[in-house]
């Protein structure tokens, strides 16, 4: 398979002036729908975009004293406590590829140190992880494709589970939940970072159903993903997270209960 | 002779032309009706100028294809290919069929294409899967005439 990858990034670079050129009427018709946009368009815009910039800064506010808090109470309790993550923006090219593997390319790549794994955000949600990294753009796969799987947690409980796709459109599926398992309809679900790919936290999707047929041997859980994954045409890339310094914490954890 | 050594020019154009309209976005209940565009116009030019347009042309093709809408390496290639020499082998029977009998060949091509595309991405396919096959058979007169109208012009052997 690797044995590969160096053609593809050639013949990557060698069809990228292609796929601009058909993601350039969509992008011109952004543009003109942009330039002749009516003064009092902007003007209402401008003040709904400075209202919701006021709540999310007071938000911000007691987000930093929480973190900090946070901070605290898990260096008391002996834990790992994690560094906030930083992320690079990147845009998505308006093409549409085979419908079957459910990617998006991106305009950055190799050059912005885009790296295969890397997770993908938008600004509501979880979108995929880049799977192709070329020299100028990079693929990358939808949390809704079949053969992808992300792990997640309930926000409420902390359940964890996996969640793979269903298809384009489609909602998400949560995989091998027992019955008994409390998940209910309405529940946020967040990246768990078991993986190890994906940043802990970040909102995947709600539980839109839950039904368990007997006969079955795990209930069924449908989840509607958060990240607007058909209409967000700016997407975040995650960069390497050094959010756990795993070595040291387990041993700090371990002198504790040695201690008690 | 001169005017045709930049038959190979128009060919790759038009073929470019199919990839951006394959490319092209559209909302999701209108890309199902898609018609398979590259394969449309490798179809026409190996039953035009046969000569011109070989098997590992269209495997070339196909490898770009494959990487652009992100596959796997090597799956449209082989179909393409699969495709130039079925057309390479029957080309003179296709062109002596009436349009409405080219376009049914046409149609079990492309589901040929689609068939093989399905085989190997293990994904399971509904409804839409018969789509491409069916718009492809039923723009086939149009493209036919189209690229016969390029070809004329520009003066293709």
């Amino acid at each position: 398979m690797n044995y590969f990858s160096p053609v593809r990034n050639v013949l990557s670079v060698v069809v990228y002036p292609i796929q601009t050129l058909a993601s350039l009427p969509s992008d011109t018709s952004e543009w003109m729908s942009d330039f002749f946009q009516s003064r009092k368009e902007l003007k209402e815009k401008n003040a709904q975009l400075e209202a919701i910039n006021l709540s999310n800064s007071i938000r911000l506010q007691s987000l930093q004293d929480l973190q900090r808090e946070n901070m605290r109470l898990r260096e008391l309790l002996g834990s790992s406590f994690r560094l906030p993550e930083r992320v690079k923006v990147a845009e998505i090219l308006a093409i549409d590829l085979d419908p079957f593997s459910q990617q998006v390319v991106i305009d950055k790549g190799e050059g912005y140190d885009v790296f295969i794994g890397q997770a993908v955000l938008d600004a509501t949600g979880v979108m995929g992880q880049v799977v192709k990294v070329s020299k100028v753009s990079s693929h990358v796969i939808l949390l809704t494709n079949p053969s992808h799987a992300l792990p997640v947690q309930v926000n409420r409980n902390g359940v964890r589970a996996v969640v793979t796709g269903r298809g384009l459109g489609k909602t998400l599926q949560l995989e091998h939940v027992p019955h008994n398992a409390d998940i209910r309809v309405g529940d946020l679900l967040v990246t768990s970072g078991l993986g190890g790919r994906f940043p802990v936290g970040y909102p995947v999707g709600r539980v839109v159903s839950v039904s368990s047929a007997q006969g079955q041997a795990f209930a069924h859980v449908l989840v509607e993903p958060a990240a607007k994954l058909s209409t967000s045409r700016e997407v975040l890339l995650v960069l390497a997270a050094e959010s756990f310094s795993t070595a040291e914490d387990t041993e700090v954890v371990g002198e504790q209960v040695n201690n008690e | 002779m001169s005017k045709s050594s930049y038959g190979g020019g128009v060919i790759i154009t038009t073929l470019i032309i199919a990839a951006l309209l394959t490319l092209l976005p559209l909302p999701d209940y209108v890309r199902v009706f898609r018609p398979e565009f590259v394969g449309l116009t490798l179809i026409y030019w190996a039953l035009a100028v046969p000569q011109r347009v070989g098997i590992s042309f269209a495997w070339s093709i196909g490898l770009l294809m494959d990487v652009m809408l992100g596959g796997a390496l090597g799956l449209l290639a082989f179909t393409y290919s699969l495709l130039v020499y079925l057309v390479l082998q029957f080309h003179l029977q296709l062109r002596q069929y009436p349009m409405w009998q080219q376009a049914l060949s046409v149609f079990s091509l492309i589901l040929l294409l689609q068939i093989l595309f399905v085989f190997a991405s293990s994904h399971s396919a509904g409804w839409t899967f018969w789509m491409p096959a069916i718009m492809s058979m039923l723009i086939w007169p149009l493209v036919y005439h189209l690229l016969r109208g390029v070809r004329r012009t520009f003066h293709v052997h």
